[in-house]
């Protein structure tokens, strides 16, 4: 049988190419209404009076008194209301729709609309802890005494997922039935938002995928809220109406990866960091969402790759009258990346010591203990990915030579991620079903992943009919509608190959011993092995069931009159388990690593007051082709036992290494050591101004 | 209010409206052509490109009374091509299509690039392709494509 | 609903000018975003609009002994690819605009919108650029630095319209150009620079300096330049912290959500530092 990394064409290559994929800002129902979004022109306060202008026939207003069932939108922590009732949390918060037939009308209708406030002094600082997480291991705070301590404090700022498709619904009503058609990672996160939002059945309730112009993350549990306030007007109002976010909306409203803070502690004895200690905050903005859970994530990251016995670690997410931050791609571990592979780089340097060497002394290795007492059950195989990468960038002697020249610079990361979801998600949350159909000659995927980009429809197909050894034609995989599918849980943490490809590839072995049937479905449900056991509350156990692994080295050169910087090249190995097509991995490697280091040096983003100040694709800066660099990538197999094929998860552990890896460029590029992300121009100037090496 | 002639993929077409639309309304609104995508709104994200006399335009930002007589050339009219078939495999072939939103644009890019150089190297491919933001690929597959397009459809520009 | 003109030659379009209050549009890329409304509706122009893209007589490039005609439409591509066009100016526009933005966008337009960030403001106040405008009544000529006035301020009567760009023809030993923008294309600048110098025998006969992005308009300070006319250059050179300190008090950027001040400032003397010390 032919190796299933083996690229092939991606099935929906010919309908982008060519214009007639269709998104949801495409597609036109007959009598068409548009919703636009009445906004709190305050970061906190109380309405205490809304004046609407006198409506023309046919035009309505949507707010949270047409909310039949709960007001609120169904994340983790629920503390989202489709719309305020009246207490205002942060700036342009969702207050209700004003809908109808004429953009032009609605646009004036909307500039009329007079809200009195009670105002409140808004909270930036970081003081209001919603979420607060502690964990030890070995003795914790006790191993700590008596030896040398180094501390140091990273920060992070806000991301923006600038998926270059905006945000975005079209919703209609079905007999009985609220469907929704958008742009979206979670169908049935939006279903069942839109089920609670309604107090409706299930069977009332569908949604279905547009293609996705872009997500990473921004389309996770965004579309819930947005998701519900669009079924509420629906529901009121029977018509077909389109909620699509333009540009300046999304940037301003949508949510972004949270800001971080990292205070650490080592605790170090004849060169080994013994004992960790981690302080880290982050911002959750006005609504807790699913911060706590990127907290987690990032708290697990703690260690980076390497393997420390003694650790305190704790973390908050704190509540600002700032614009609600969630789900972006890596999901807390590129803060927390950042920050430790700086902290060990900095320890290093603070010791005398090389940091690559510090670094390999503490590589965490195959049944060493994770942060959570869990195992690395699989083979590490990062001293042999680290060989590949300095042999394939000469970063050995780069390393060298540029200590001596200026404004030149590489930097090398070392990062895993955790496949899946955190914990026990899975079992205990998500339980995910799949079910393929087979129905004479053809064979039916139906379960909810979403192509977003990353080539799941093209994946899984090949998937399939490499097991069913069929032709790929023969199997068919339609984007997901709630009605036809089953909930194989949402398109993220990297869990779509290896957990529903899993379950897929389980339910095709069985499909293949039956196959001589004419019709029948073949229904397989999520079974987590055996040995993970993970206990939230005290963060002990397995976290995840399996961990992808890599290595980014990154030059840069930094113009020494103006201090911007250009990256020359990068190098990465990358340990996925098993390629299932080799291109579209490559892909999701340079997207995610073009994203990871824009992070690092190019994207920024701030608010003032609350209000996000880079709110447009003018202001916000992602790179364009000029500013990308040649990448070389290398895939290890080593293949995860419950994988299909091996496979383990691709998406997120690219975007990781990035900002890390560019930062340590920097750092020796100036001579300065390097705190936060972005490492801007400006703050360059900062450091050679007045910062250390 | 105005009478705006102007030849829409091989077409002549002649509309009675506001010369102040936005070209990428009246090609999505009036003729249901849905290649150009707005990704921005503002000249930057090169979503909404197409051909205009066989350059590339953002259409969200070129008001319809500046299309008066000229020559557009949108996707779904360039797709019908040659020349498109050549770059479409490219793109295939080096992975340049993941979420698919700015592909026709880069596509548009792609092709007035290649008509006016093509032999184009590596720094000129990224200049012609500085006005399409991608967010998925990184860029480096696209530039792969443009390459290929360039070498497989020799004499072709 | 507002009325939109579209003439197709200059006698048409200066009558419209003169009988019609109306903003002018050329290549439309800053209007239309400066005006934009939403998604499927026009653009939301608050006056009537007259757009001249489609006038070909002011499509022209020509020179003669002395000067550069750009007429006020041609698109910064058909300058760019122009033979008489001085490179200073094909650099910045390769630099300044994408090639989708570079097929609409004018010079005129560029200059009539006046931003404090306009790239090619920089090197046309350095080439002394002048700017000719038209009325039914007659015609007149004026240098650029006049013509601008303020932030998106210019001396244009509502019956004018800028009908040429006109550079007048200088030979450099060097001219350079900088943007230093938030990344390596398709973005608003942080700060430009632009310097230019011409030597005879090591004799600095011409020099030329101008900044953009850190005050109102461009900064360019022909009393400042005149002091350097005369010396040789290795004198020059050694006046060169000199020079820097002469600028910094007209160097007055602000912050905004692209850069601070501090970088414009510090990074724009750097420029010139570096400028200076390199004149060969």
């Amino acid at each position: 049988m032919k190796d299933i990394s083996i690229s092939i064409n991606k099935v929906d290559n010919e309908d982008k190419c060519s214009g007639k994929a269709k998104y949801v800002a495409d597609y036109k129902l007959e009598g068409m209404l548009y919703a636009f979004t009445v906004r709190s022109q305050i970061a906190k306060g109380e309405i205490l009076k809304i004046e609407y202008p006198e409506l023309p026939n046919g035009y309505y207003v949507v707010d949270y008194k047409d909310v039949p069932g709960k007001n609120i939108v169904k994340v983790i922590y629920e503390d989202m209301p489709v719309f305020t009732t009246g207490k205002i949390t942060y700036l342009y918060e969702p207050i209700s729709l004003i809908i109808g037939p004429e953009k032009q009308v609605l646009n004036d209708l909307l500039k009329q609309v007079k809200i009195t406030y009670k105002e409140e002094e808004p909270v930036f600082e970081w003081t209001d802890s919603v979420v607060h997480y502690h964990f030890d291991k070995g003795l914790g705070e006790k191993a700590f005494q008596g030896l040398e301590k180094v501390e140091y404090d990273y920060k992070t700022s806000y991301q923006e997922q600038a998926y270059i498709e905006t945000q975005g619904f079209i919703g209609y009503p079905e007999k009985d039935k609220v469907t929704l058609l958008g742009s979206i990672q979670c169908p049935y996160y939006v279903k069942n938002a839109v089920v609670q939002a309604l107090g409706e059945k299930e069977d009332n309730v569908r949604v279905i995928q547009a293609t996705v112009g872009g997500a990473f993350g921004g389309k996770e549990e965004y579309p819930s809220l947005i998701g519900c306030q669009l079924a509420v007007a629906v529901k009121k109002i029977k018509k077909p109406i389109q909620l699509i976010f333009e540009r300046e909306e999304d940037m301003l409203v949508t949510t972004k990866r949270h800001p971080s803070r990292v205070h650490f502690e080592g605790y170090v004895l004849d060169n080994k960091i013994h004992g960790l200690k981690a302080v880290v905050g982050i911002d959750g903005g006005a609504n807790i969402g699913l911060s706590g859970v990127v907290l987690s994530r990032a708290l697990i990251a703690c260690t980076g790759a390497y393997k420390i016995d003694n650790l305190d670690i704790s973390g908050d997410v704190f509540r600002t009258n700032t614009v609600p931050n969630g789900a972006f791609r890596g999901f807390g571990a590129p803060q927390m990346f950042f920050a430790v592979e700086m902290f060990f780089e900095h320890v290093a340097k603070k010791l005398g010591i090389d940091p690559l060497e510090f670094k390999l002394n503490h590589l965490a290795k195959q049944n060493d203990f994770t942060s959570t007492m869990g195992i690395f059950r699989d083979p590490v195989l990062m001293p042999e990915m680290i060989t590949k990468v300095i042999e394939t960038s000469d970063y050995l002697n780069k390393r060298k030579e540029y200590e001596k020249s200026e404004f030149k610079g590489v930097g090398m990361s070392l990062f895993f991620h955790g496949c899946g979801f955190t914990g026990s998600g899975e079992q205990n949350h998500i339980k995910a079903k799949v079910k393929l159909k087979k129905d004479k000659d053809k064979v039916y995927i139906l379960i909810a992943a979403v192509d977003m980009g990353q080539g799941v429809k093209t994946s899984f197909r090949k998937l399939v009919s490499h097991i069913l050894e069929i032709d790929i034609e023969r199997v068919i995989f339609d984007n997901p509608d709630t009605d036809f599918v089953p909930d194989s849980g949402p398109t993220v943490a990297s869990r779509t190959m290896m957990i529903v490809g899993g379950i897929v590839a389980r339910a095709a072995k069985e499909m293949k011993d039956r196959f001589d049937e004419e019709s029948f479905v073949v229904e397989k449900q999520y079974v987590q092995p055996e040995y993970i056991k993970y206990d939230e509350a005290t963060f002990k156990g397995d976290a995840y069931p399996a961990y992808s692994w890599g290595v980014n080295v990154v030059e840069v050169e930094v113009d020494k009159d103006t201090y911007q910087v250009s990256i020359k090249k990068t190098w990465s190995v990358y340990d996925i388990g098993k390629a299932i097509d080799e291109r579209i991995v490559m892909g999701q490697a340079d997207g995610g690593l073009a994203q990871g280091l824009a992070y690092g040096y190019l994207e920024v983003m701030e608010h003032k007051q609350g209000k996000i100040m880079q709110k447009n694709m003018t202001d916000y800066i992602i790179p364009t082709a000029m500013d990308m660099c040649p990448m070389e990538t290398y895939l290890f197999d080593n293949p995860y036992a419950f994988g299909p094929y091996g496979a383990k998860g691709v998406g997120e552990l690219s975007l990781i290494g990035g900002a890390p890896a560019v930062a340590m460029a920097i750092e020796q590029a100036i001579k300065r050591r390097v705190f936060k992300i972005p490492v801007t121009p400006e703050y360059i100037m900062e450091l050679i101004n007045n910062g250390e090496n | 209010m105005a009478k705006i002639k102007f030849k829409l993929n091989g077409e002549i077409k002649e509309l009675d409206t506001d010369p102040s639309r936005r070209l990428l309304d009246v090609l999505r609104d009036d003729f249901n052509l849905t290649g150009p995508k707005e990704g921005c709104g503002e000249g930057e994200c090169g979503a909404c490109a197409v051909l205009m006399n066989k350059e590339i335009v953002n259409s969200c930002s070129v008001p319809l009374a500046n299309v008066l007589n000229k020559e557009i050339i949108t996707i779904e009219g360039f797709s019908k091509t040659k020349r498109y078939q050549v770059i479409k495999d490219s793109f295939a072939k080096a992975g340049g299509v993941q979420c698919g939103f700015c592909t026709p644009g880069m596509i548009i890019a792609t092709e007035s690039l290649l008509n006016k150089n093509p032999h184009p190297n590596e720094f000129e491919i990224k200049i012609g392709l500085s006005g399409n933001l991608c967010r998925c690929t990184g860029y480096n597959l696209i530039i792969e494509a443009v390459k290929l397009a360039a070498e497989a459809g020799e004499g072709l520009w | 609903m507002v009325t939109s003109y579209i003439p197709l030659n200059l006698d048409e379009c200066l009558k419209i000018l003169s009988d019609k209050q109306v903003r002018i549009v050329a290549g439309g890329t800053d209007m239309l975003i400066q005006n934009r409304s939403h998604t499927s509706m026009p653009i939301g122009f608050k006056s009537d609009v007259c757009y001249i893209s489609n006038i070909e007589e002011l499509k022209k490039i020509y020179e003669d002994e002395t000067f550069v005609y750009i007429g006020s439409v041609c698109s910064l591509e058909a300058i760019m690819e122009s033979e008489l066009v001085p490179e200073l100016l094909k650099n910045t526009i390769l630099e300044m605009a994408s090639p989708a933005i570079r097929h609409t966008a004018t010079l005129a337009g560029n200059i009539g919108n006046a931003s404090p960030a306009g790239d090619s403001l920089v090197p046309l106040y350095l080439l002394d650029a002048l700017v000719e405008k038209r009325s039914i009544k007659g015609v007149s000529k004026v240098a650029l630095s006049d013509f601008i006035t303020g932030v998106r301020k210019i001396d244009l009567e509502k019956d004018e319209l800028i009908t040429k760009v006109i550079i007048p023809k200088i030979s450099f030993t060097k001219s350079y150009f900088k943007k230093v923008g938030p990344r390596l294309s398709d973005a608003i600048s942080k700060l430009s620079f632009a310097g230019a110098y011409k030597l005879e025998n090591d004799l600095v006969k011409d020099i030329r300096i101008a900044f953009g992005s850190v005050n109102v308009t461009v900064v360019r300070r022909r009393d400042l330049e005149e002091r350097l006319i005369g010396k040789t250059k290795d004198e020059v050179k050694k006046m060169v912290s000199e020079i820097v300190d002469w600028y910094e008090e007209f160097i007055k950027p602000i912050d905004d959500q692209r850069s601070n001040k501090e970088y414009r400032k510090s990074i724009s003397l750097k420029l010139l530092r570096s400028f200076i010390e390199n004149i060969e």
